[in-house]
């Protein structure tokens, strides 16, 4: 990397550039002290900025309405992932009209690029990526997902099955 | 000119379905006359009569018989009976009025081709001629006209009844020798020909049953008096099952070339009272149809049918009035073959099943316009791609139903009913 | 000998021969279904078409002749328009099941399509309802949806194994393939049909869901199953192997392999491998260490003893190069004569079922004979059992079978060896009869044959070389390194000189310039 210094004798009169500065921290200072609702930053956590519907964060995994994985364990997205995040294993479904369904399915959320190509690959609109990003973890092993967690995780209450129940998710930013 | 009967000459007398019936009219006179011929004389003899195969495809007898490979090598002569294709029901008739016709036209015919045993293989539908059939080889047996030395020549042949389960497929000469073999009735891969490699891998002749009864004739009177009836290239009489909107459907034997148009104002009485003709289609299901202008030029004779685009096929002449729906009637067409597609190749078995479920789609009102030309772009790419010709015999009626009757298919379309009875699929059949 | 021209090359094929086969010998390729090599043509596919000089129809190129001076093309819109609509009504009852069909990736379907269809479906009525995962037998599963009733599977069974399991039931499009009444498609061929079946119709029961197509490589090799020596493809990624498939060998297996065969990649992957040496002294329990530390280890104890007291034990389950450089190594290191061959099921040796599968459970009898008696070695197992129960012969090394299912006497052979009183053992897989073992013992691990060059001699004669096609458990020996450290002496490994690296570009893996511009996903995932 270089840096480019200027080295003038201009530039040692730093006092001008530091109260430029000041003064317009002051002005917004004044701004937002005098207009509250106006105010650019919030109180996160307990305020919470609402994203676009189209925002990539957290996956969830849909359900069918009986409330089983929509996921047939085509391995498409894992296939198409930049980052190799995704691993599922398959299984024979004892119910023939499903006939392949996944075991496991684990996405190494700390891998992943939130590119959303798992989403597009899906054939059957089984993963999509949600609002939610907000999601610390104690160790490091809790970043690795698995269907419990993508699927039925409590603020899911009970998977997502429609497009609808997408737009309440998005709306409750979870 | 009229009937001419030659096959048909004594079929209204009871009496002709027995041998001593048979006899006392002439029968089997001809069987000592041929075993003193030379195998050889009797395969030019037929030859030269210019008979063609009256099953559908009109192909020379003569010369079928002559595809045979001259050793001594076992073969079979099959007689097809199946008579599967809609409209036509000569051989039914062929078969009770006159069964020992058939046997003693296939004796003079095994002996041409040196055969030992035949079949006859008759569709499982038709019960009262087996039984005559089954009656009449009995007969001949005791007779002493089938069996070991015929009649003291030295000429052995043998021949068996062999019921089908009435698949249409097996009319189609490989077909047949594979159900006869005890195999699904499915067409065998050509070549090899069967007459190189047939039933049981023996070189095989099949021929219909009007064509082994014919071969009587042409002995019995000699090829050129074959050929005073019919034209140049179509010899001889065939007879033709007329049904349909006529006054009197029925067989009609008359010389090959004879005008349609006479054969359904003539013979058949015209068309019901107050009708007007509409189409006719000439041989059998498979063949194209015909519009009542093209009708009055047709002659029933092979060039003259093939000029006009359609065929002579088994001689099946179905005749239809101005108040038959070409739509529900293609639809009718659509599910036979549908249905007995035997599912090999592909292009038929999907071919069909694709184009009974358009028809059946506009039929039931839910068709789409683009869905006519689709029928038609189907049916084109199904012609000529397979084994046999059921998947042609499916899509020639498609092609020129749709094609010559185009504004009935798009009103059906359009309206959801049919043009010519205004009433939807569902009024039409229940 | 017939000349012919096929899309304006000249070509000499031999007399009698169809079109589809001149076009193999020309290298055009053509679209085609029910034709394959080893069976009869069945003509039921109707995509092979080409077109004729002088016919004005196209025709079907697996049951056509080649005649002298034919003049053949299947690059034209006439053909490429009916191969189009052959395609179309292949898949018009079709079902989309790829994501989930284990053929997706290798489906003659998906590929004819990216090559002949590309068009918009026009089947606006709904697909024919069949019959989904149908049991067939013990080894396959069947989905008559996705089937094209090419009836390849059929031919199979009634030309090859010559067991007429199979039958195509029903007409028109509710054609089904399945089994005769009360018969299951239970023989010793019958995943062959998986081979043939062009789409996933036809499923293994030991591959199905394991696996994506696109996720394994494949390497060719000999199978080790028994004498036969059938020429196959493994199939294998970083998970280990998955399934292994016959190649064509005219001379060998023609286009097929026995069911048995197909398991000999289950011995190789590392669960079922001794992944460290394990050694033990008298009374003392079992230490792990790396398997060159274990050789040399033992390689002490060699030295030691007495030529006389030293016994070599050999399967015939390694290459013929192992067994000349082990054989060497005794006769001219360590002076022993004492060389025995440790023949597995001699009762059944000279079984053979008539297609394929020979009672000889080993790949390499012949190449084991041959080096014996190239040293003269005529040595019997009774000698062994005598001199191990006398106590004259005191180390034993054993190089035991990769294979252990095919060796029934497997923990008998293990207790009689254990009377001597230093055993060096070297296997590649795990067996419970070995961690028993009591006394002086070197558990060393080997390498399977896949991760090897070698030779193997099958039944009649015919040397076959196989190639190293990839790792599995690094640390293990072949067995000419492990006579070389027995031996006392060092492993010549031989230095990579710079340039044997492959440049960049020139990767396996790597998507080719021209598929990329064509935005094909061509390239292999997997590695090892």
């Amino acid at each position: 990397m270089s840096v480019m210094q200027n080295n003038s004798e201009k530039a040692k009169w730093y006092l001008p550039g530091i109260l430029g500065g000041l003064w317009i921290t002051g002005k917004h200072l004044v701004k937002n002290l005098l207009n509250r609702n106006k105010m650019m930053t919030l109180n996160y956590p307990e305020e919470k900025y609402e994203y676009s519907p189209r925002f990539k964060g957290n996956h969830v995994l849909t359900v069918k309405k009986d409330g089983s994985l929509r996921c047939t364990a085509c391995m498409l997205c894992a296939t198409n992932c930049p980052a190799e995040c995704i691993t599922i294993t398959a299984a024979e479904h004892n119910n023939p009209e499903v006939e392949k369904f996944p075991i496991s399915y684990e996405i190494d959320i700390l891998r992943c690029v939130f590119c959303g190509f798992c989403e597009e690959a899906c054939p059957v609109d089984a993963i999509r990526l949600g609002p939610e990003w907000q999601t610390p973890a104690l160790n490091g092993s809790n970043f690795i997902y698995d269907i419990n967690h993508l699927a039925f995780r409590p603020n899911l209450k009970g998977g997502i099955q429609t497009h609808v129940d997408d737009e309440e998710r998005h709306k409750q930013g979870i | 000119m009229a009937e001419v009967k030659i096959l048909t000459e004594f079929y209204h007398l009871p009496e002709y379905q027995t041998l001593a019936g048979y006899q006392a009219k002439g029968g089997y006179e001809t069987v000592p006359k041929a075993l003193k011929m030379q195998a050889q004389q009797i395969i030019d003899e037929v030859k030269a009569s210019g008979l063609r195969g009256r099953g559908g495809a009109g192909f020379p007898t003569g010369m079928k018989w002559g595809f045979l490979p001259k050793n001594g090598e076992p073969r079979y002569l099959l007689c097809n009976a199946d008579e599967g294709e809609p409209g036509t029901f000569k051989d039914r008739m062929m078969m009770e009025r006159a069964p020992h016709q058939l046997i003693e036209g296939m004796i003079i015919s095994a002996f041409a081709i040196g055969s030992h045993k035949g079949y006859i293989y008759v569709r499982g539908e038709y019960v009262y001629p087996i039984e005559c059939l089954n009656k009449a080889i009995q007969e001949a047996y005791a007779a002493g006209l089938l069996g070991k030395n015929i009649l003291g020549s030295g000429f052995d042949f043998d021949l068996d009844v062999y019921r089908g389960a009435g698949a249409y497929i097996c009319g189609e000469e490989t077909g047949m020798i594979s159900s006869l073999e005890g195999l699904k009735g499915q067409p065998k891969l050509k070549p090899p020909f069967p007459a190189v490699q047939g039933y049981l891998r023996k070189p095989t002749i099949v021929n219909n049953v009007e064509t082994l009864a014919a071969v009587t004739y042409i002995i019995r009177d000699g090829a050129q008096a074959y050929r005073k009836n019919g034209t140049e290239k179509s010899s001889g009489t065939k007879l033709f099952s007329v049904s349909g909107n006529v006054v009197k459907p029925g067989n009609y034997e008359v010389p090959l070339g004879y005008p349609l148009m006479n054969l359904i104002m003539n013979e058949c009485g015209g068309m019901k009272p107050g009708r007007k003709l509409k189409a006719v289609i000439p041989g059998g299901s498979s063949a194209p149809v015909l519009t009542a202008e093209e009708v009055a030029k047709a002659n029933m004779d092979y060039e003259s049918l093939a000029g006009l685009g359609t065929m002579l096929g088994s001689g099946a002449v179905i005749v239809i009035d101005d108040s038959q729906c070409m739509v529900d009637m293609l639809g009718v067409l659509t599910h036979f073959y549908a249905h007995e597609s035997c599912g090999q190749c592909t292009p038929c078995r999907e071919g069909t099943g694709w184009l009974n479920k358009i028809l059946h789609a506009i039929l039931e009102g839910r068709g789409r316009l683009q869905d006519i030309e689709l029928l038609i772009k189907v049916a084109d790419n199904m012609k000529g791609k397979t084994i046999c010709a059921l998947s042609d015999a499916a899509a020639l009626p498609v092609l020129s139903f749709v094609n010559k009757f185009r504004e009935e298919f798009e009103f059906y379309v359009r309206e959801g009913r049919s043009k010519v009875k205004g009433t939807t699929y569902a009024e039409m059949h229940h | 000998m017939p000349k012919c021209t096929i899309n304006g090359k000249e070509v000499e094929v031999k007399e009698g021969s169809s079109i589809i086969e001149a076009m193999q010998v020309s290298g055009d390729r053509i679209a085609h279904y029910c034709w394959h090599p080893g069976l009869s043509v069945a003509g039921v596919c109707r995509v092979c078409m080409v077109e004729i000089e002088g016919n004005p129809r196209v025709q079907i190129a697996c049951n056509t002749a080649v005649t002298e001076g034919m003049k053949i093309n299947n690059t034209s819109d006439k053909v490429k328009d009916a191969v189009k609509w052959g395609l179309d009504f292949h898949l018009i009852n079709h079902p989309l099941d790829c994501p989930i069909c284990d053929q997706a990736g290798e489906c003659g379907l998906q590929d004819q399509y990216m090559e002949y269809g590309k068009y918009d479906p026009e089947m606006a009525e709904p697909k024919q309802k069949k019959h989904k995962v149908v049991d067939l037998g013990p080894t396959i599963v069947l989905d008559s949806e996705r089937c094209i009733l090419c009836s390849r599977c059929v031919r199979f069974t009634e030309e090859v194994s010559k067991t007429n399991e199979l039958g195509i039931f029903n007409r028109g499009d509710r054609s089904e393939i399945g089994t005769h009444d009360g018969m299951k498609l239970d023989n010793n061929y019958s995943l062959n049909t998986v081979d043939i079946c062009p789409v996933g119709a036809l499923t293994s029961k030991d591959f199905r869901f394991r696996q994506r197509a696109w996720y394994l490589k494949d390497a060719e090799t000999i199978c080790n199953g028994c004498s036969t020596g059938c020429n196959v493809k493994v199939y294998f990624n970083k998970e280990g192997f998955f399934r292994v498939k016959p190649t064509f060998n005219e001379q060998v297996n023609g286009h097929w392999m026995c069911d048995e065969g197909r398991n000999v990649y289950k011995f190789v992957n590392k669960e079922h491998r001794l992944l460290k040496a394990q050694v033990k002294g008298q009374g003392s329990s079992w230490t792990e260490m790396s398997a060159g530390a274990a050789a040399k280890a033992a390689a002490e104890v060699i030295k030691a003893a007495a030529a006389d007291s030293l016994a070599l034990v050999l399967t015939a389950q390694y290459s013929v190069e192992e067994f000349e450089a082990i054989v060497t190594t005794f006769v001219k290191d360590f002076k022993s004569n004492k060389i025995y061959f440790w023949i597995n099921n001699k009762e059944a040796f000279d079984n053979f079922d008539g297609l394929l599968v020979r009672g000889d459970k080993n790949p390499n009898t012949k190449g084991l004979l041959k080096v014996l008696e190239k040293h003269g070695i005529t040595a019997t197992w009774n000698e062994l059992s005598r001199g191990l129960k006398s106590g004259a012969i005191k180390t034993v090394v054993v190089a035991a079978p990769e294979n252990q299912v095919v060796f029934p006497d497997f923990a008998d052979r293990v207790k009689e060896l254990s009377q001597a009183q230093n055993l060096i053992w070297l296997q590649s897989g795990q067996n419970e009869a070995l961690k028993k073992l009591d006394g002086n013992v070197w558990l060393i691990p080997m390498k399977t044959f896949v991760e090897k060059d070698g030779t193997f001699i099958n039944h009649s004669g015919l040397e076959q070389k196989f190639k190293k096609v990839t790792l599995v458990v690094s640390e293990a020996l072949t067995l000419t390194e492990a006579a070389l450290l027995l031996a006392g002496k060092n492993l010549n490994i031989h230095a990579t000189s710079a340039n044997e690296f492959l440049p960049l570009n020139q990767r396996l893996d790597q998507v080719a310039v021209e598929a990329r511009k064509k935005n094909e996903f061509v390239f292999k995932r997997g590695n090892l």
